[in-house]
């Protein structure tokens, strides 16, 4: 069913293309959310954005502000496309690519909005340069005026961030978030990218081979992903069985952050001290990073360089891994009928 | 550095040997033909009457087909379809077929039969007429438009256009603001090399009209009845006019179409 205040509504939408197909999907979108697809490069992301913009045909229905617009032309949409090599027009100055949308559709107070936009993303510097001269953030910030200066009530984001030096991304993802709030329009952005989803998303949904694998509110997401393939896609390291901490009864799975693993010579002070024996040490710049074996389950821990030089750690050496209980993040049931399935 | 020396000395060498091949026979038209032969040549009514008419049908053969071989191309370049291998080989094979055979079967296609008779009643003739000229220069040179315009349009990313089309841009619009300025360059290349062809027609054209002349056919009817001496400034005054409008073209189109 359509909640009261959602925007777009995708109902079992499929599309066939070669041998992939995307979908059935569903999920809703809210007015003035934040929406993030979380997938892999190759699940299908981009495909969906287009299906969205109507560039793409699709089954399935699609209702917009509780109209169906499935077999709505892309021009009568009135959507914002942004993609990830963001597409600006070459014969076109930055100016012209900005104001590209006043050409076929009545922009309301247009000369504030163009004024409003080029100040926000601070671009009026290039408004008369060429756009082939431009850098990518230079770009991707043009890119976003232009779709802006449309006046979309929905704005599809295409991996927008992936070709931005990671320098200026937070600044750009900040940039982001106010979008939502100082135009009034609902954002859906695809990442591969969960620490863009952390910092942006109030909901997500997360996609794989073309499925939408589980949605919801952002922090339900990111901390408690419904299946094993989400919980590794979501950054989740260390996905063991409650055996591992000696708990038999317990037939759920938990995750341990890597940074949160204690390796000493004798039982520390911890609720859960582990035997284990170093197979691995990969010496890195600020971090080392070890792999043991736990049993039959390996542990992968990142150890400060400090610690790691006082511990003297070497390879087939026998240490205890200790981790407290408050580091443990136990996945729902269901993750752990899917992996003993 | 030695090698380099050598390579670069083996190259220049087996490069002037084509390029002087090229050049010469043209530079040695206009030394021995004189300016000022030239100059007294265009003066002559048939002369410039002749390359008048070259120059404008083969100008309304590359308007015919930027009208139409332009939209082919686009069909080509953006969709797939059942046959467009086939098509694309078929577009190609006017080039490759001896011109008077074009010639005969122009003739054949269009001048007898259902479809010369539809011409005929369009007052369309094919015999010593100017449509028949434009029909022999269009039929063997279209190619070169139609395949310059699809490189065009394949190089522009079909993104460009979903874009244009999430900004309110009709199918058409979006052809007329996106596809086609970025696929100008190709696009205007490609009627150069059309244009500059049919201006050289001569096998399919003399077969279709001998009369009126275009400048091929004036320049080998006074070879045949006059001897060299007589033909040769026509060739010079053509090729001339030519490269002086062909020219002009590429640069207005490097200055301005950038």
């Amino acid at each position: 069913m359509r909640g009261e205040s959602d925007l777009l509504s995708v109902r079992d939408v499929t599309l066939h293309k070669g041998a992939f197909t995307l979908g059935p999907l569903s999920f809703d979108v809210p007015e003035h959310s934040y929406f993030v697809i979380l997938g892999k490069t190759g699940s299908g992301k981009t495909m969906l954005l287009e299906s969205l913009a109507g560039l793409q045909p699709v089954r399935g229905q699609v209702l917009f502000g509780g109209k169906e617009i499935t077999w709505t032309l892309p021009e009568e949409r009135g959507f914002g496309f942004v993609y990830q090599d963001f597409a600006l027009f070459p014969n076109l100055s930055v100016r012209d690519n900005i104001r590209f949308a006043g050409r076929f559709r009545a922009i309301e107070d247009a000369e504030a909005l163009f004024e409003d936009v080029v100040d926000f993303l601070g671009i009026a510097p290039l408004l008369d340069r060429r756009v082939t001269h431009l850098s990518g953030g230079e770009k991707q910030r043009v890119a976003l005026a232009r779709a802006i200066y449309s006046r979309p009530k929905l704005l599809l984001l295409d991996e927008p961030l992936s070709a931005i030096d990671p320098t200026f991304r937070t600044a750009i993802m900040i940039s982001l978030k106010q979008i939502v709030t100082r135009y009034g329009m609902s954002i859906i952005h695809v990442t591969h990218n969960f620490r863009e989803a952390t910092f942006l998303a109030d909901r997500i949904a997360v996609m794989m081979d073309g499925k939408i694998l589980q949605t919801g509110e952002a922090e339900e997401v990111l901390h408690r992903p419904n299946s094993l393939a989400a919980a590794k896609f979501l950054g989740f390291k260390n996905i063991l069985p409650a055996s591992v901490l000696g708990i038999a009864k317990d037939r759920r799975l938990f995750s341990v952050n890597p940074n949160a693993i204690l390796f000493s010579r004798h039982r520390q002070d911890r609720e859960h001290c582990l035997e284990c024996t170093v197979e691995e040490i990969v010496i890195q710049a600020d971090i080392n990073k070890v792999i043991a074996r736990v049993g039959d389950r390996t542990l992968y821990a990142k150890l400060p360089k400090t610690m790691f030089d006082k511990l003297k750690i070497a390879v087939g050496e026998q240490l205890y891994a200790c981790i407290a209980d408050a580091d443990i993040m136990w996945l729902p049931e269901a993750v752990a009928l899917e992996e003993a399935s | 550095m030695k090698s380099d020396r050598f390579f670069l000395g083996i190259f220049l060498l087996l490069s002037s040997v084509i390029a002087l091949f090229l050049m010469v026979p043209l530079g040695k038209l206009f030394i021995n033909t004189g300016l000022l032969s030239i100059a007294k040549t265009l003066t002559e009514p048939e002369v410039m009457d002749s390359i008048g008419l070259t120059l404008r049908t083969a100008l309304w053969a590359v308007l015919f087909v930027s009208v139409t071989g332009i939209p082919l191309a686009y069909l080509i370049a953006r969709y797939p379809f059942r046959g467009k291998s086939i098509l694309e080989a078929l577009l190609d094979i006017p080039v490759m077929v001896p011109h008077t055979a074009a010639g005969i079967a122009l003739l054949v296609a269009f001048n007898d039969g259902f479809v010369g008779r539809v011409f005929s009643a369009l007052g369309l003739e094919m015999i010593d007429t100017t449509t028949g000229i434009m029909a022999a220069m269009m039929f063997l040179s279209a190619p070169f438009l139609i395949n310059g315009a699809k490189e065009g349009f394949k190089k522009v990313d079909v993104k460009y256009e979903n874009v244009a089309r999430t900004l309110g841009a009709s199918p058409m619009r979006t052809f007329f603001s996106v596809s086609l300025p970025n696929a100008r360059g190709e696009i205007i290349n490609g009627a150069l090399m059309m244009w500059s062809r049919a201006l050289g027609e001569f096998g399919a054209v003399v077969i279709i009209a001998y009369h009126p002349m275009v400048a091929p056919v004036l320049i080998y009817d006074r070879f045949n009845n006059y001897g060299l001496s007589y033909s040769a400034p026509v060739a010079a005054a053509m090729i001339l006019v030519s490269v002086i409008l062909f020219l002009t073209v590429r640069l207005v189109n490097n200055r301005y179409g950038k």
